[in-house]
């Protein structure tokens, strides 16, 4: 089982313990990544705002880079997963547009095929892993551990780029941290958005949505809220004290990457998937399990 | 026994609201208008709710079932039961609009916003050759098909982010389309007029792009994708003193730099010196923590000769 890896920038920054987790899960777990040699940022939905075809043409010159390697392409964020589907579904559906794009990549000496799947984590350890695969390598089962789900826009919607599942009411987030034994809570805000994307010019209008987001997870009874998209671990994670002066009450509840609620049932000390680098601390949450 | 189904309706009298449940036999193959149909033809007259087309056409039937909006006429009550997997459906009525009576919602406070965007064409340019009429190259109609295609339901509205967090200061989805369709068509004379309403008064850049708008369309209107639309356009006519755009051409220059992000530049980039000094009880905690790396200066990636042939092409054509 092996990937052309697709990292995307945060991992490099500020979502750093991101990697950690990911690089020891998938050790353990016998999945191989080969980091796509000369990726780009995807854009982040701020690419095509200025230029659509610019947009499209940089995701199509990071797909080219997995097709040269001949590997399908692993995601660990949302949002470049939605950019790079994005580009996928417009370019092997309409032939000009991929003359066009092809046009530019060969500025670059590449050109755009369409023989490289696009997937992320999340879908491998359920479709390409399995949860019966997964269960076999558990050793530290998170049978007290509540959890909220949170999956993030970008692995869900639009259904027609994502495909995955319906995103009405998808389940394979909630699959996956059954099989590790956490138990998973009645989570209404499971779909909403974080707002991450409009930090800056809605800075307050975002932060009291994510901040009422964990305020809800909270008051479910969960001890974390996990997700497979690192930017909204980011907004909910990061910002809780600047967002408390908005909702005047205390919205503190961990917020782990996909990978570290992983990691730490297939054994992984805290320390190798990162849990050290949150703002909000994690303590109560490792003895829990411990 | 035939299975029962159950409506589980939420009414409004006009002072207060509750719910209501209603049983219905099963039958295959049916819709979820046909069920609220059979409720009122067989149970309850009183039970209110608009419907007219059947056919996904005129748009009147949109209502929530368990919190998602769609049109009742079009939706199979089958794939709705499977996707729930249950038995009882909860109905509601579209979200952020005023409710007159149970599902029926008051459409009179769109009109203002939709007013603003001067949905129609404006300054008639000169019929070309004096025939009468306007011709309007495939490329051209295409550009305003997509808008076109809204039927004014309401369903991207019940679901927006951004509409739910801000009400007046960020315009329902199908304005900012209704909007894109005038500015984007070739016979307007005023593409501004229809423009710059939803860049001042609509909220243009603060879109979260949860892309729950384009989910919702019962029929495929993107309207995220014509918010991007009219932010390439507002830049191109000039507007870009907005953190907005700023934010957008970071990304831009970013890539073209080295291939990277820079999260450490991209506030200052985005919002100046003066905001940005007060992020920095913000940027302390991130220090604190591991999570900045305030001297990483990320190196150009392998190939980045390559994406600025990319960029230089496509700019290039961009201006012809």
């Amino acid at each position: 089982m092996k990937y052309a890896f697709f990292p995307g920038c945060t991992l490099e920054g500020a979502a750093a313990e991101n990697l950690l987790a990911i690089k020891k899960v998938t050790e353990i777990l016998g999945i191989e990544l080969e980091e796509i040699p000369g990726w780009s940022c995807c854009g982040a939905t701020h690419l095509q705002d200025t230029n659509e075809l610019l947009g499209i043409t940089i995701n199509a010159r990071n797909i080219s880079l997995a097709e040269k390697i001949g590997l399908p392409i692993l995601t660990v964020c949302n949002t470049c997963t939605l950019m790079l589907k994005t580009a996928k579904q417009r370019l092997d559906n309409d032939d000009q547009l991929k003359t066009t794009v092809n046009k530019a990549l060969s500025e670059a000496n590449l050109e755009y095929h369409g023989t490289s799947g696009i997937t992320h984590l999340l879908w491998v350890l359920l479709k390409d892993y399995g949860l019966a695969n997964l269960k076999e390598k558990i050793v530290r089962p998170l049978k007290n551990l509540k959890t909220a789900c949170y999956y993030g826009c970008h692995i869900i919607r639009p259904p027609e780029t994502l495909g995955f599942e319906d995103p009405h009411n998808p389940r394979s987030l909630e699959l996956i941290v059954e099989a590790l034994g956490a138990k998973v809570v009645d989570y209404p805000a499971r779909l909403d958005c974080c707002g991450f994307h409009a930090l800056f010019p809605a800075e307050k209008a975002v932060l009291k949505m994510s901040g009422t987001h964990c305020l809800v997870a909270k008051n479910t009874g969960a001890d974390c809220l996990v997700t497979p998209c690192p930017l909204c671990q980011m907004q909910l994670d990061m910002y809780q004290p600047d967002r408390e002066k908005y909702l005047c009450t205390e919205t503190k509840i961990p917020v782990l990457h996909l990978p570290q609620l992983v990691g730490l049932a297939l054994g992984a000390s805290p320390k190798e998937l990162g849990l050290n680098h949150h703002i909000v601390d994690t303590k109560a949450l490792l003895n829990k399990i411990s | 026994m035939a299975m029962e189904i159950v409506y589980r309706v939420k009414r409004f009298d006009g002072e207060k609201s509750y719910y209501q449940e209603y049983s219905i036999p099963y039958e295959k193959d049916r819709t979820i208008l046909w069920g609220l149909i059979k409720i009122r033809d067989e149970i309850d007259p009183t039970l209110s709710f608009r419907s007219a087309c059947r056919s996904a056409i005129c748009g009147s039937c949109a209502i929530r079932v368990n919190s998602n909006a769609l049109l009742a006429c079009k939706t199979s009550l089958d794939k709705q039961l499977a996707l729930y997997q249950t038995n009882i459906l909860t109905l509601e009525p579209l979200a952020n609009f005023p409710v007159i009576r149970d599902l029926v919602v008051d459409w009179e406070n769109k009109f203002k916003h939709m007013t603003e965007v001067k949905p129609w064409l404006i300054g008639e340019k000169d019929c070309p050759g004096g025939t009468g009429y306007y011709r309007q190259s495939p490329d051209e109609f295409l550009e305003i098909s997509n808008p076109t295609d809204c039927i004014l339901c309401g369903c991207c509205v019940s679901e927006c982010t951004q509409h739910t967090n801000l009400r007046d200061e960020f315009y329902e989805p199908f304005i900012f389309t209704k909007s894109w369709r005038f500015t984007a068509d070739s016979r307007d004379n005023s593409p501004k007029a229809h423009l710059l309403p939803v860049l001042n008064e609509g909220g243009l850049w603060k879109c979260v792009r949860c892309q729950q708008c384009i989910t919702k369309c019962p029929k495929g209107v993107r309207p995220a994708d014509h918010i991007s639309r009219l932010r390439c356009s507002s830049m191109n006519y000039g507007f870009t003193d907005n953190l907005g755009t700023r934010h957008a051409q970071a990304f831009a220059e970013y890539i073209q730099k080295t291939g990277r992000l820079n999260e450490v530049t991209l506030p200052l980039k985005t919002e100046g010196i003066f905001r940005t000094l007060k992020r920095i009880p913000f940027a302390l905690r991130l220090l604190r923590k591991g999570k900045l790396r305030p001297l990483y200066f990320p190196s150009p990636i392998q190939g980045i000769e390559g994406i600025r042939k990319i960029y230089n092409r496509l700019r290039k054509e961009e201006k012809k």
